[in-house]
C-alpha cells in the first residue's frame, strides 16, 4: 500500500539508486569505516575493533608513506610535463600533414591500445640488462660497452618507469592538443602573421591560448591516471630496488594484501585521494581560467 | 609610397588554375575594389597580395619591390578580415597594439598609437573590454583599427562587412571612406557587393572565373561595361538583356519586335550577325516618367503590358513583358499601374549596349 505514494520519478529512479548504493556508497562506507579500525584480512573479527584516527596518525607519522608520496608527485610532474611537450610536439606536426593525417592519427594511438601491464612486461623485457633490447642497441652502437643496471639501479628504475608510461600515454595529450588545433579558427593565426610575428610568436601569442584549455583537460586526466599509477611500476620493478620506486598506490596495495592490514591501508588511500583531489581542483581553475581567457563559448 | 602591380599573377591548385596570370597596376593611395562572384578569384588574390597564399607564378610588386617570397611580416600591409580575426584572449587595446608590441615599440608608443586610432574609431570607451564583449561592428572597427596602428603602405580588406547587418554595413562604409581620406594610403578592397565597389573605389577590377573582366573607374564600368559579365554584375536591378539579329538597320527579336540600331553602332555590326541587347533599367520608362530629359529622337516608343509593379516609395519598379521575357523599368514620380495594364514605354535607345554573342566582348566605341 504504501509503495502506491511513491511518485512516478521516484519509482523509476529507484533501482538506479538502489544499485549504486550496493556497489558505490556501501563499500566506500565500509571502507571508510575501515579504516578506523585494525582490520586485517587475515583476522576477521578485528574489523569490529573502533581506534579512531590511530591508523590516520599512524600514517603520518610513517616516513615509508611520505617517501612514495613525494615520489609520486615527482614522476608525476616529470611524466605529465614530459608527455606535455612530446604531445604537443606531435600534434603540431601531424597537424601539418597534408597527407595521410588520418592514418597518422590512428598511428598516434596505437600506445593507448595496449593494456598498461603489457606495457610493463615490454619494457621490463626491454630494460633487462642482460637480455634488453636498450642494452643491446646502445652496446651495438658503441654508446657503452657495460651493461646499464637499467631496473636494478634506483634512480634508473625511475627513469625507465617514466619512459614507459609517457610513451603509454603522450598520445592522450597529443590527440586532445590535435583536437584542438583542428578546432581553432585560422584567421587569428593569419593576422598575426600580418601583424608581424614570426613562426614561434604566432605559437607563443596566439596558437597557444588557444591550446591551454586542451592542455589543461589532458593534464586533468593524466594526473588522475599518474596518480593511481600502478600496473606499470608493479609489473617492471614492483616498487623495487629496495623501495626506490615505490609509489603511493604500489605501497597502499602491499599492505593491504602482502601485509594483510586492510584498515591501515584503507587509511593511506583516504589520504592519497587527497592528491588526487588537489590536482584537480587546480588543474579544472587553470582550465577554467584558460577557457575564459579565449572566450571560449564551450 | 606603395604602388601595387601584378604581373602576370597565377594561383595554382594541383591541376587547378585559379588565378590565370593576371595583371594590374595600383596607384599610390588609390582605393581599389575587386569584385565578382564567389569563386572568381579575387580572395586568393589578395591573400597573394597579403603573403597568405603561395603564389603559383607571375609577380607581385610592393613599392617597386618583388615581394613573392617574402613572408607577411615582411611586407608593411595590414589586413582587415571578413571574420574580424581578433585575438580573443586579448583586450581591443592589446588587440590594437599587439603588432606594435611584437615591433618591440615602447609601452609609450604604443599607447599613444592606440589611443590615436581608437580616437578616430570612436573605440575609446571600449579599450579595455575583450572581443567576445562587443557586437560584431566594434569587432569590425576594432580589425580596423588592429589595421590603421601599424601605419602600413597598403591595407587589405577582405569582404569586410559581409559579417555585419544591412544598417551596419552602410555605416561601417562610411566610416572606411572616411579612413581612406585620411590615412591616404594604398588600399585594396575585395568584396562580392557591387554597392560596397561602387560607392568606395577609385577604380573597380571585375573578374571572373580568375580573370580580370574589366577596370575601370565606377562610371566607366557602369556607362561602358566593357563585356557582357560586367554590364550584368554591375548595376542593381541588373541590365535587361536579350539576343537579337542585325537586318536592314534594324534590330530583330524572337518574338519580331524591331528596334533601330543607335547610329553608334552603324558598322560595328554586319547584317545577319546574332547579338546580345542590353538597356539598363533605368533607360526604359513609362514614357513622362524618365531618368533622362536625354535626346529626345534617340527615344522609341513600344507599347507594353504590364506584369507587376514594385513601389519603392520615390520611384517604381515596373516589369513589362518584352520579347516573352519580364524586363524591369525604373519609373519616377510614379502613378499608379495594374498588372495587365499595356502602358506606352520609353526605350532610350542612346543607351543601348550591344554584345557579340560569342565573346560576349562589347560592340562599338
Amino acid at each position: 500500500m504504501k509503495l502506491k505514494k511513491l511518485s512516478a520519478p521516484v519509482l523509476l529512479l529507484l533501482p538506479a539508486f538502489v544499485v549504486l548504493t550496493a556497489v558505490i556508497v556501501l563499500p566506500l562506507v565500509f571502507s571508510f569505516y575501515s579504516s578506523f579500525t585494525p582490520f586485517r584480512l587475515t583476522k576477521p573479527e578485528s574489523l569490529w575493533i573502533f581506534v579512531g584516527l590511530r591508523n590516520y596518525v599512524a600514517v603520518l607519522s610513517n616516513w615509508d608513506f611520505w617517501i612514495a608520496f613525494g615520489r609520486t608527485v615527482v614522476l608525476l610532474t616529470i611524466a605529465l610535463n614530459t608527455e606535455m611537450l612530446l604531445g604537443l610536439g606531435l600534434a603540431l606536426l601531424v597537424n601539418k600533414a597534408t597527407q595521410g593525417q588520418r592514418l597518422l592519427r590512428t598511428v598516434m594511438m596505437f600506445p593507448m591500445m595496449f593494456s598498461p601491464v603489457l606495457v610493463g612486461f615490454q619494457f621490463k623485457f626491454m630494460f633487462n640488462d642482460n637480455i634488453g633490447f636498450v642494452n643491446n642497441a646502445l652496446q651495438s652502437l658503441g654508446v657503452t660497452d657495460r651493461a646499464i643496471p637499467w631496473l636494478i639501479d634506483g634512480n634508473l628504475a625511475l627513469v625507465s618507469i617514466i619512459i614507459a608510461e609517457v610513451w603509454s600515454s603522450t598520445a592522450v595529450f597529443a590527440i586532445l592538443i590535435l583536437a584542438g588545433l583542428l578546432a581553432m579558427p585560422k584567421d587569428p593565426v593569419e593576422a598575426a602573421h600580418v601583424d608581424g610575428c614570426t613562426p614561434w610568436q604566432t605559437f607563443r601569442y596566439v596558437t597557444w591560448p588557444y591550446l591551454m584549455p586542451f592542455a589543461f583537460i589532458a593534464m586533468t586526466i593524466r594526473s588522475l591516471d599518474v596518480a593511481r599509477a600502478y600496473d606499470i611500476v608493479k609489473i617492471m620493478t614492483d616498487g623495487g630496488p629496495a623501495k626506490r620506486t615505490e609509489l603511493l598506490w604500489t605501497l597502499i596495495g602491499r599492505t593491504a594484501y602482502a601485509d594483510a592490514r586492510m584498515g591501515m591501508a584503507n587509511a593511506m588511500a583516504y589520504v592519497a585521494i587527497l592528491l588526487s583531489i588537489v590536482f584537480t581542483v587546480y588543474f579544472f581553475r587553470k582550465l577554467a581560467a584558460a577557457r575564459q581567457q579565449i572566450g571560449a563559448e564551450w | 609610397m606603395a604602388p601595387v602591380t601584378l604581373r602576370k599573377l597565377v594561383k595554382r591548385y594541383g591541376a587547378l588554375d585559379v588565378v590565370h596570370g593576371i595583371d594590374l597596376e595600383v596607384k599610390d593611395r588609390e582605393f581599389i575594389a575587386l569584385v565578382g562572384p564567389s569563386g572568381c578569384g579575387k580572395s586568393t588574390t589578395l591573400r597573394m597580395i597579403a603573403g597568405l597564399e603561395d603564389v603559383s607564378g607571375g609577380a607581385i610588386e610592393i613599392g617597386g619591390r618583388k615581394v613573392n617570397d617574402l613572408p607577411p611580416r615582411a611586407r608593411n600591409i595590414s589586413m582587415v578580415f571578413q571574420s574580424y580575426a581578433l585575438y580573443p584572449h586579448m583586450t581591443v587595446a592589446e588587440n590594437m597594439g599587439f603588432s606594435l608590441k611584437i615591433a618591440g615599440r615602447s609601452a609609450d608608443e604604443i599607447k599613444t598609437r592606440v589611443e590615436d586610432a581608437a580616437t578616430i574609431l570612436d573605440l575609446g570607451h571600449l579599450l579595455e573590454r575583450r572581443p567576445s564583449q562587443l557586437s560584431g561592428g566594434q569587432r569590425q572597427r576594432v580589425a580596423m583599427g588592429r589595421a590603421i596602428v601599424r601605419q602600413p603602405d597598403v591595407f587589405l580588406f577582405d569582404e569586410p562587412l559581409s559579417n555585419l547587418d544591412a544598417k551596419l554595413r552602410t555605416q561601417v562604409r562610411t566610416e572606411i571612406k572616411k579612413l581612406h581620406a585620411r590615412m591616404q594610403a594604398t588600399m585594396i578592397y575585395v568584396t562580392h557587393d557591387q554597392v560596397e565597389a561602387m560607392t568606395l573605389s577609385d577604380r573597380i577590377v571585375i573578374m571572373r572565373d580568375g580573370h580580370i573582366e574589366q577596370v575601370g573607374t565606377p562610371e566607366e564600368v557602369f556607362q561602358r561595361p566593357a563585356t557582357k559579365f560586367v554590364a550584368g554584375f554591375i548595376g542593381s536591378p541588373p541590365m535587361n538583356m536579350d539576343e537579337a539579329i542585325v537586318d536592314q538597320g534594324q534590330l530583330v527579336f524572337a518574338t519580331g519586335i524591331r528596334l533601330p540600331i543607335p547610329p553608334r553602332f552603324v558598322g560595328a555590326v554586319r547584317a545577319g550577325q546574332k547579338v546580345t541587347f542590353g538597356l539598363r533599367p533605368d533607360d526604359i520608362y513609362p514614357s513622362g516618367h524618365g531618368l533622362h530629359a536625354g535626346d529626345a529622337a534617340a527615344v522609341h516608343e513600344i507599347n507594353l503590358p504590364v506584369t507587376i509593379t514594385e513601389p519603392l516609395g520615390n520611384e517604381t519598379l515596373v516589369f513589362i513583358q518584352f520579347n516573352g521575357r519580364d524586363w524591369v523599368s525604373r519609373m519616377l514620380n510614379p502613378r499608379p499601374l495594374r498588372s495587365g495594364e499595356s502602358v506606352p514605354m520609353s526605350f532610350d535607345l542612346s543607351r543601348v549596349h550591344l554584345f557579340d554573342i560569342e565573346t560576349g566582348k562589347a560592340l562599338g566605341a
